[in-house]
C-alpha cells in the first residue's frame, strides 16, 4: 500500500484543497452558481502570496492579501453576471481566462520559487515534530477554523439570506433579501477561500506556478460530491466536514491508484482517474436509492 | 394604507404586441381594511399585485404604502412594508431550509441581517409557539426541511411567516387555489383570524366569487385593466354570487361585440 510519507503527503494536499472544496460548496451548493473562476483564483492566491513573501512581506499578511485578491476575482464574475446578465457559467469562464494573464503579470514569469523563504509554517518546524507531520497538523488547525467560521456564518441571519438566494431567489426577494448583493458576497467569499488554498499550496510546496490552477474546479467538486455521498444532506456542519473528508479521501484514492503497480497507472493518467472517481461518487447515491431509471 | 394613483402599466412598449395591462387605476385602501379582488384572466389582477409587491414597476403613476412612496422601489427594498403569500406553495417558502429557518428568514424581513445566530436568543421557542397555534402538529417538526410538508401545510407556514415582522400590507395571490377544498377552507379561516388579530391592510386576489364576497370589507372587480366595480358596506351585503356572474357574462359579451365590429 502507501508509504507513511506518501500517505501524509496525500493528507496534506487534501487539507490544502479542503479550502477549495469549501469555496466550491459555497458557490455550487449554497448559491447554486456554477463558478469556474476557481481555476484562476487558486493560482492567483498562490502567485500573490509567493510574490509578496519573496519580497519580504509577512507570510500571514501575504496570505490575507491573497484572499482579498481572490475575493476581488469572485466579484468580477459576480459583476459580469449580475450587472450585465451574462450566463453564470460563461461569466466565470471569462474571469478564469483573464486571470491566467493576470497571474503572469503578478509573478512576472511563469513560476516563483519559495525554497528558502520564511512561510507561515516556518516557526513550527523547529519544535521537534517531523516536518511530514507538522504540515498536515498546521493545515488541519486552519481547516477546522475555516469550517467553524463558515458554519457559523451560514447559520446566521446573513447566511440564511445567502442560502435562500441560492434555493429560492423569488422568495428571498419577497423577504427583503437583495439577491444581487448576495451573489457578490457569496462569490467573493468562495474565491477568497480558494485563493487561501492557493496561498497555502505555494507555501507547503515551495513554489507558485501559473499552470497549477488547471482542473482545480474538478478537484473541488470531486471533494464536495464524495463528501455528500458519505454524509448525505444532513445539515450545514456535516456538509462542510464532508468537503474536508472528501478532499482527503480523494487524494488518498489518487495516491493508491497511482502507486498500485498492479493497475499499471502512470502520473499522466491522473485526470482519467479523477474523472472515474467523480463519476463513481455521482453514481453511488443513485445505486443506494435503488435501480436507476 | 395603500394608495395607487393613476397607475399605468404597459408591456412591450413600442412593439406591435404592446399591451396596456393597467389603464390609470386609482385605488385607496384604508389602514386595516380587507379588500378582495376578482376579474377574468388578463383583467390585470396579477399586474396590480405585482405593482404593489415591486415585481413590476408602473410606467406611470404613484404607489404609496403606509406613508412611503414605493413607486420606484425594488421588491427587496419594499419587503419591510409588504408581506406576501403566493399561489404556488413552493414559491412562498424555501424548500431547502427547515421550518424554523424559514421563519427566521421572515422574522428579519426588511431589517438588516447580521452575523448573530439566526435561531439564537429565544427565537427558536417563539417560532415553535407561533407554529403550535396552527394546530397542525408541525411544532414537533421544526427542524424538518420545508419540502417535506404538504402544499396546505406550506401555505399555513407561509401565513405565519407573513405575520412575523410588522408589515404594513398583506398581499394574498390566490393563495388557496392550489389546495384541496378542506385545506383551502382551513387556510381561509386562518387568514381571516390572522388579518383581524393583526389588523393588517389586506389585498386578496381570488378566482372564487364566493370567497370574494364572504371575506373582507370591500370587493373590487377588474376588467381590461380598469376597476369596473367597487362595492363595500350595505350594497356589498346585498350582492349575490349570481350578480357577479351576470356581470362577468355581460363583459364577455362586450368583448365579443368588439371582435365582431373588427371583423365585420
Amino acid at each position: 500500500m502507501l508509504s507513511q510519507i506518501a500517505f501524509w503527503g496525500a493528507v496534506e494536499l487534501g487539507l490544502v484543497f479542503a479550502f477549495v472544496a469549501i469555496g466550491v460548496f459555497l458557490a455550487f451548493r449554497v448559491l447554486d452558481f456554477p463558478d469556474l473562476t476557481v481555476d484562476g483564483s487558486f493560482p492567483l492566491g498562490a502567485a500573490v502570496a509567493a510574490v509578496l513573501i519573496t519580497a519580504g512581506i509577512n507570510p500571514w499578511l501575504s496570505a490575507g492579501i491573497a484572499m482579498v485578491a481572490g475575493g476581488a476575482a469572485g466579484m468580477v464574475t459576480a459583476f459580469l453576471n449580475v450587472r450585465f446578465r451574462i450566463l453564470n457559467l460563461l461569466a466565470s469562464i471569462l474571469t478564469m481566462i483573464a486571470l491566467f494573464s493576470v497571474n503572469l503579470r503578478v509573478m512576472g514569469k511563469p513560476n516563483v520559487a519559495l525554497i528558502n523563504a520564511d512561510t507561515m509554517l516556518s516557526p513550527f518546524f523547529g519544535l521537534g515534530l517531523r516536518e511530514v507531520y507538522v504540515r498536515p497538523l498546521f493545515l488541519g488547525v486552519l481547516v477546522i477554523l475555516a469550517i467553524v467560521l463558515v458554519w457559523r456564518f451560514l447559520e446566521s441571519d446573513a447566511g440564511l439570506a445567502m442560502r435562500a438566494t441560492g434555493a429560492n431567489p423569488r422568495m428571498a426577494r419577497a423577504q427583503g433579501v437583495d439577491t444581487r448583493w448576495q451573489v457578490y458576497l457569496g462569490l467573493a467569499l468562495s474565491n477568497a477561500l480558494v485563493a487561501l488554498g492557493g496561498a497555502l499550496f505555494a507555501q507547503t510546496n515551495g513554489f507558485a506556478d501559473v499552470t497549477s490552477g488547471v482542473g482545480t474546479i474538478v478537484v473541488g467538486l470531486a471533494a464536495v460530491i464524495i463528501g455528500e455521498t458519505l454524509f448525505g444532506a444532513r445539515g450545514i456542519l456535516l456538509a462542510l466536514i464532508g468537503c474536508v473528508v472528501g478532499s482527503i479521501l480523494y487524494r488518498i484514492a489518487i495516491q493508491v491508484a497511482l502507486s498500485t503497480d498492479a493497475l499499471g497507472l502512470k502520473a499522466s493518467d491522473l485526470n482519467l482517474v479523477t474523472a472515474v472517481l467523480v463519476a463513481v461518487a455521482l453514481v453511488l447515491p443513485r445505486l443506494r436509492r435503488g435501480a436507476p431509471q | 394604507m395603500i394608495d395607487l394613483s393613476n397607475i399605468h402599466v404597459v408591456f412591450g412598449k413600442g412593439t406591435p404586441l404592446q399591451k396596456e395591462a393597467l389603464k390609470g387605476v386609482n385605488l385607496t385602501i384604508e389602514q386595516g381594511s380587507f379588500v378582495t379582488v376578482i376579474g377574468s384572466n388578463g383583467a390585470g389582477k396579477s399586474t396590480l399585485l405585482g405593482v404593489l409587491a415591486g415585481d413590476l414597476l408602473a410606467s406611470e403613476g404613484k404607489v404609496t404604502i403606509g406613508t412611503t412612496d414605493v413607486t420606484r422601489k425594488s421588491t427587496a427594498a419594499r419587503a419591510g412594508l409588504v408581506a406576501r403569500v403566493f399561489q404556488d406553495p413552493l414559491t412562498g417558502s424555501c424548500g431547502a431550509l427547515s421550518i424554523e429557518e424559514n421563519l427566521a428568514l421572515a422574522a428579519r424581513r426588511g431589517e438588516r441581517r447580521g452575523l448573530q445566530s439566526a435561531l439564537g436568543s429565544g427565537r427558536r421557542d417563539l417560532f415553535r409557539d407561533r407554529i403550535a397555534e396552527l394546530n397542525l402538529g408541525l411544532e414537533s417538526r421544526m427542524k424538518d426541511r420545508m419540502d417535506l410538508l404538504s402544499g396546505g401545510q406550506r401555505q399555513a407556514v407561509s401565513l405565519v411567516m407573513a405575520t412575523l415582522s410588522g408589515s404594513e400590507v398583506l398581499l394574498l395571490d390566490e393563495h388557496t387555489a392550489a389546495l384541496d377544498p378542506g385545506m383551502a377552507e382551513f387556510i381561509m379561516k386562518l387568514t381571516q383570524r390572522v388579518v383581524s388579530e393583526r389588523k393588517l391592510t389586506t389585498l386578496m386576489v381570488t378566482h372564487s366569487m364566493r370567497q370574494a364576497l364572504d371575506f373582507g370589507h370591500r370587493t373590487i372587480m377588474l376588467h381590461g385593466g380598469e376597476i369596473i366595480l367597487d362595492v363595500s358596506g350595505d350594497s356589498r351585503k346585498d350582492l349575490q354570487v349570481e350578480d357577479l356572474i351576470a356581470m362577468f357574462r355581460k363583459m364577455r359579451g362586450e368583448t365579443l361585440d368588439d371582435d365582431a365590429l373588427l371583423i365585420g
